[in-house]
């Protein structure tokens, strides 16, 4: 058995199945895994890949080409996923798609076959990921600060911030806005009209980013004012507020503190 | 006596979010719209909720009431002239302020507009047009925007206001012309269909336009919507569902909301509702409403005169299932699209990734909970390959039973035949529904 050890990244994950895929190892002699494990396994051999943007572009591309855009939307989210079995998994599910026994047809439908164990993990993880980011575009809050940015704080378990960017770039295309997830220690970057990007590994300064405008605080009282007056006393009902609104993402909210 | 200040902004936008709450459509769906890259906001048709009250329903829009300075004497409403309740107005300019500021910091999808009658319907939905064009052309905001359409207004007033807004509604208010008169005086049926109807044949007139010409301006590209006040007028259900069923298909309307009544004003002539707001109610004709528009269901199914009400135990899938036996057990690998939809616990999703699954093998219980089906329900009324997933009877008594008993997981086989009880079943469900007496529990 040979592993091969991914970084923790979409790149990773992708330039891990292009190593495996073209070690010619045989696939049942293979096994795809994020990161070394505290217990190494016996009879193993562990190679290390390190992340190739080429070759991580091959790999999206085939995907691509072979088993259809839907597989790849839901294959990129799986891999954008907190789960640490997700490499071996969606490297079984490129096989299934990809291998040359499989004719171009059916290569398009993998992706819906529930039966099969791997895909079905793939649609699971692919279904979170994608559930999260939604809830990213109702609940993330931006505060100005005095330097005119719009800033957000969010606390993301998956990796959610390349499914969100297209939605609030659109959505305020003049505007100057970051939003932090600070799980994974990310920010989202949209400057004026230029595209948006992702900074990895970036802490924006604690004392900036509390830094708030006269105007900004006025409009907060107002809009947790509007939340509370809103609410019809007699249909109080706590349960399903939450159900809708978990109590984990209120800390990072304007209208939750 | 109080002498009227000048309010700040605070106060009033709490005042008219106070009177503008019991309104229920919030929803900023039906309208898919990309940025132009000039202004600020889109769309997207399945539409956002930013937040939820504490009432558990959604805050999507910016929802207030232009003013609350009434001239009407609806006997439900909070704002009825007669009631002693600080009044106010916005001006535009405040309206629009609220709405950037907002919209900007994502705590909104956009406004939803709606009015109390000041001096009359003209001059206000003269107002509301000013704010919209307003916001439109001077904000440049391109997010969503639901407007009322004041019955009464002028046909002009209202064809360019809906070329400013997403979604126009005229409130039905009540469900029949009989209780509008004797609770609401100042409106009539007819006065409240005019604008319904208006809308609905302009937006045909606008999607002819559409196909000539690509670019041209568009009539309220979302549609529109109604609501009705449930459990102030005594109306059955039978007949709520009846008058969605022929708004949808005679006024192409959009949504239909219903809205549990509230009583906020003590009168001779509303009911006193000693046990809250008809919640369950509200609940069991939002489900039905939901079988008219996605499952392909129609009223008479569901209710008939004989039997008005909703079943308060069961759902009215499940109520459906349960006196149509004679179409199941359904073959999940074989049926089509529409018979699936039929089986309590497949929704229109799941019935769409079976049909996706199953082109490549065939499909066992497993699967189809992966697949997002709810098993606890479906179960009883369907079959993979021929095999149940238990030895269970499909007979209405046995299915009735479980489906009360199992609010959790899956019932075991045990649960297929009935132990033998010492107390009376009424003890533990309370009053027993009709069907149950029938089937002789």
């Amino acid at each position: 058995m040979v592993i091969f050890l991914c970084e923790d990244s979409v790149d990773g994950i992708f330039t891990g199945i292009y190593d495996a895929w073209a070690s010619r190892l045989g696939h049942d002699c293979i096994a795809l895994r994020i990161h070394a494990p505290m217990d190494l396994e016996l009879f193993a051999e562990y190679r290390q890949v390190s992340a190739d943007a080429q070759k991580a572009e091959k790999v999206a591309r085939s995907i691509r080409e072979k088993m259809g855009l839907d597989a790849y939307q839901t294959i990129y989210q799986a891999a954008l996923s907190k789960s640490p079995d997700r490499a071996d998994h969606i490297y079984r599910v490129t096989l299934l798609g990809m291998s040359r026994h499989t004719p171009s047809e059916e290569a398009r439908k993998v992706i819906w076959k529930l039966q099969d164990p791997h895909v079905s993990r793939i649609f699971e993880l692919s279904r979170r990921t994608g559930n999260e980011a939604h809830r990213y575009l109702q609940f993330v809050r931006f505060r100005e600060l005095k330097n005119g940015v719009l800033f957000s704080e969010i606390h993301a378990e998956n990796q959610i911030l390349p499914l969100i960017g297209d939605h609030f770039s659109d959505r305020f295309p003049n505007e100057n806005f970051m939003i932090y997830d600070n799980t994974h220690n990310d920010c989202l970057i949209h400057g004026g009209s230029r595209p948006w990007f992702i900074l990895r590994d970036t802490r924006p300064d604690a004392l900036q980013k509390e830094d708030i405008s006269l105007l900004e605080q006025q409009m907060q009282e107002l809009w947790r004012g509007f939340c509370s007056s809103i609410a019809i006393e007699q249909r109080k009902n706590p349960h399903l507020q939450q159900q809708f609104w978990p109590l984990k993402f209120r800390p990072w909210m304007t209208e939750g503190q | 006596m109080q002498i009227a200040k000048e309010m700040d902004l605070y106060t009033k936008l709490n005042i008219l979010t106070d009177a503008a709450k019991y309104d229920v459509a919030c929803t900023s769906s039906g309208v898919d719209r990309k940025g132009s890259g000039k202004g600020m906001g889109n769309c997207t048709a399945a539409g956002i909720c930013h937040s939820f009250s504490a009432d558990g329903r959604c805050i999507a829009l910016l929802k207030i009431l232009f003013t609350n300075e009434c001239i009407f004497d609806c006997k439900y409403c909070m704002n009825r002239s007669s009631n002693d309740v600080p009044r106010t107005s916005f001006t535009p300019d405040e309206v629009c302020t609220l709405t950037m500021e907002f919209y900007r910091r994502n705590y909104i999808e956009g406004l939803f507009l709606s009015s109390g009658i000041l001096k009359n319907p003209g001059y206000t939905m003269e107002l509301l047009y000013q704010t919209l064009y307003k916001l439109r052309h001077e904000h440049h905001f391109e997010g969503y925007i639901h407007v009322k359409a004041i019955p009464g207004a002028p046909q002009e007033l209202i064809t360019r206001t809906g070329f400013l807004a997403d979604r126009m509604s005229v409130n039905l208010e009540l469900p029949t012309a009989d209780s509008l008169r004797k609770l609401a005086p100042h409106k009539t049926r007819k006065k409240i269909l005019a604008p319904m109807r208006q809308v609905q044949l302009q937006t045909q007139e606008n999607k002819h336009e559409l196909m000539l010409f690509r670019n041209a301006p568009q009539f309220v590209p979302a549609g529109q919507s109604t609501q009705m006040i449930i459990g102030a007028t005594p109306e059955n259900d039978y007949q709520i569902l009846s008058v969605a069923e022929s708004l949808y298909q005679k006024f192409d309307l959009k949504r239909v909301f219903y809205s549990a009544f509230v009583p906020v004003n003590e009168d001779a002539m509303l009911p006193a509702l000693p046990g809250g707001p008809p919640l369950l109610r509200e609940h069991r004709l939002y489900q039905a409403d939901w079988l008219l528009r996605f499952y392909g269901f129609q009223t008479q199914e569901l209710l008939s005169e004989k039997r008005p009400n909703f079943n308060v135990f069961l759902d009215p899938k499940c109520d459906w299932a349960l006196s149509h036996l004679e179409h199941f057990p359904v073959e999940i690998n074989r049926a089509d699209y529409y018979t699936l939809l039929r089986v309590p616990g497949i929704g229109p999703k799941s019935a769409r990734r079976i049909l996706y699954a199953r082109k490549s093998g065939s499909l066992d219980f497993p699967d189809l909970k992966k697949a997002g089906v709810v098993l606890k329900r479906a179960v009883y009324f369907i079959t993979c390959s021929g095999r149940q997933m238990y030895p269970l009877r499909i007979e209405e008594d046995t299915i009735l039973r479980n489906l009360l008993q199992s609010r959790g997981p899956a019932p075991s086989e045990t649960l297929t035949y009935r132990q033998l009880s010492l107390f009376d079943d009424d003890q533990i469900f309370g009053s027993i529904p009709d069907k149950l007496l029938q089937a002789g529990a």
